[in-house]
């Protein structure tokens, strides 16, 4: 494993994107296992690994951690159902769903982005918890604690999606379109600048950027983002009800984001694979899933605060070293205690 | 008006006990800037175990003191055991606390299960009273009592004694405090086992008010959340006033908006927030 992650730290663009290819391979072949357990992991895996990268683009990049992104998970959702519940088409509830998934971004953007650091926690938390409360207790929209049933996947042409391994590799599809989107984001002149604001915010002012567009924006396309994982979690599990939103998923998405190391984006992807894994896996064995859950919090906050990509990449840089192999090889940025640098902005 | 008069009352009840919980929380959050997101388990397992000592002794009085003692003794190992190995990073301080509330509530739902619980005072607290033509239980009364007798020793404390001067000064500038020669951290320590005995108190008077449930730490600790947004970090007198907002707008919202009673309370504490980021009592440096 340390060694797939140095390569994909360091190594030429191809051989980097052959580790990404035969990854996109393994998730392919996942349906032919002919196990419904795989294909259920798989999308479980997919969806929140989506949501913990949208997360990453507010929290690890722009110093955001937002404590209410399963929120907007919630919204896309609910979106669908109640589009699919008025009659409308599949395509036309997924339009409304994330529609309604910007404009409540909008609308909440405006208030989150004008604090910063902890308050900015507590707030996301407060905001999700009015999307949950809507949940659970409007229920003429929202069905309440019953939830909503959604009737229908859509019909992609002539593909039928209703079948679940077409289904899988349609969300494989379109995970890999908002990875790669995701990543062109955070490597763009827009997505320096939202690192640059989080690592020196009154510089950047100084500079004349405008930080507080930059921030909203960031929340924003980070909720769009975490809305399309909505969306693909209505039709992967054809129901909606207010527990998928509640206060302890939002923190099982903080977890997933933090466990794999803020501001790698790769690294929310491999702590929702830990996580999905654990979760579906363990679950059968040990009833007490939440509390090992709850330890690994504290383990990870007390001892790998840089997440496990931090981990993998410095035991990559030890084996190295010991081989004798790369003397001088430069820090990669995922060295840095990701979670330690937040703490100057929220002091 | 009747129904008026009756829902004033739920609203200034269960300001008492958001009043025993937000105290402690605003207390830790302004002296050690610290989210404690274990607070609402704290308060869960509080009543749990003083549900508990009361089937077992019969006595309400000493489940009070199992749950309230029980909780302190936990905050000592948490303080001591934990937030000190990150103290000073905020961030890291939140999402450990987070660890420990999931813990808290799935060991709570492993050992008291999943059903609600509801604690019974004793005697004549657990009938109730005619107040002209209403009928209200005195059991609610009573709550607003000890919340009423808390404040008055917490300002009493914070006012007049040297370690609440102490505790005071440390909102302001920790520190300045330490070095002025005075030990922060058994200061903070102090702080945090207090608020963890207050929240454990909360616990099993809400085990009477709201019966105890899974799932209810982190709805209390949302209200929390809500009364030291509105009145502002390490205020007294502000977790007075955002307790009272928040237990009055919380059951005006039930009653006349119950689809949206969610967004009742919220919505004006995000107003709040905007106009006030440091809350209606809070120090604007902090």
């Amino acid at each position: 494993m340390s060694a797939a992650v140095r390569v994909l730290d360091r190594r030429p663009g191809w051989l980097r994107a052959a580790v990404a290819l035969v990854l996109l391979a393994v998730a392919a072949i996942v349906p032919q296992l002919g196990s419904t357990f795989y294909v259920s992991l798989g999308l479980n895996f997919l969806i929140f690994g989506l949501l913990a990268m949208s997360l990453d683009l507010i929290g690890g990049y722009t110093g955001l951690v937002s404590l209410g992104q399963a929120a907007f998970l919630g919204v896309g959702a609910y979106g669908i159902a109640w589009g699919l519940k008025q009659g409308m088409s599949a395509n036309v509830s997924i339009g409304l769903a994330l529609l309604a998934v910007v404009i409540t971004a909008l609308v909440f953007g405006l208030a989150a982005v004008r604090v910063g650091g902890i308050t900015f926690v507590i707030l996301t938390l407060a905001l999700g918890q009015i999307i949950w409360g809507l949940a659970y207790r409007w229920v003429s929209v929202s069905g309440g604690d019953n939830g909503l049933p959604i009737s229908e996947r859509p019909a992609l042409g002539p593909i039928d999606l209703s079948d679940s391994a077409a289904y899988y590799y349609f969300v494989l599809v379109v995970f890999v379109i908002c990875a790669l989107l995701l990543r062109a984001i955070v490597n763009s002149p827009f997505g320096l600048t939202l690192r640059g604001i989080k690592d020196n915010e009154p510089r950047m002012r100084t500079l004349g950027y405008q930080v507080g567009l930059h921030k909203y924006l960031a929340f924003v396309i980070s909720a769009f983002f975490a809305g399309v994982a909505g969306v693909l979690f209505g039709f992967f599990n054809l129901y909606i009800s207010p527990t998928a939103i509640d206060f302890g998923h939002n923190g099982t998405v903080v977890l997933m984001a933090v466990l794999g190391g803020l501001g790698t984006l790769w690294g929310p992807l491999l702590g929702s694979l830990v996580i999905v894994f654990l979760q579906q896996y363990l679950s059968i064995y040990v009833q007490r899933w939440v509390t090992v859950q709850g330890i690994i919090f504290v383990l990870v906050v007390l001892f790998a605060p840089d997440g496990l990509w931090g981990l993998l990449s410095r035991l990559g840089r030890w084996l190295t070293r010991r081989a004798g192999a790369a003397p001088g090889v430069e820090p990669h940025l995922a060295e840095r205690s990701v979670v330690g640098s937040y703490e100057d902005d929220l002091a | 008006m009747q129904g008026f008069v009756e829902q004033t009352l739920n609203g200034l009840t269960f300001a008492g006990l958001l009043f025993l919980l937000g105290s402690g929380f605003t207390l830790i959050f302004g002296l050690m800037r610290i989210v404690n997101l274990a607070h609402g388990g704290t308060y869960l397992v509080g009543g749990y175990v003083g549900y508990s000592a009361i089937a077992l002794t019969h006595s309400f009085v000493l489940g009070l003191a199992a749950g309230a003692i029980a909780m302190a003794v936990f905050g000592v190992i948490l303080e001591r055991g934990l937030l000190t190995r990150v103290r000073g990073m905020p961030f890291s301080e939140l999402l450990l606390t987070m660890g420990v509330a999931f813990i808290m509530g799935d060991t709570a739902l492993a050992i008291w299960g999943g059903d609600p619980l509801a604690i019974h005072m004793p005697g004549a607290l657990d009938r109730s009273s005619r107040l002209g033509p209403l009928t209200y239980p005195n059991s609610r009364f009573v709550i607003l009592g000890v919340a009423i007798a808390v404040a008055l020793l917490l300002s009493y404390l914070l006012g007049r004694t040297r370690v609440g001067a102490i505790i005071r000064a440390g909102v302001d500038d920790r520190e300045m405090v330490s070095a002025l020669g005075i030990n922060i951290n058994r200061v903070f320590t102090a702080v945090f086992v207090l608020g963890a005995l207050l929240a454990g108190l909360a616990g099993v008077l809400g085990g009477s008010l709201l019966t105890l449930y899974p799932g209810g730490d982190s709805d209390i600790l949302v209200f929390a959340l809500v009364v030291v947004i509105i009145g502002g970090l390490g205020s007294l007198r502000g977790a007075i006033v955002g307790s009272l907002v928040a237990g009055l707008l919380d059951n005006y919202g039930q009653a006349y908006f119950p689809e949206l009673a969610y967004f009742t309370l919220f919505a004006p504490m995000v107003a709040i927030l905007l106009w006030r980021p440091q809350g209606l009592f809070g120090k604007s440096t902090v």
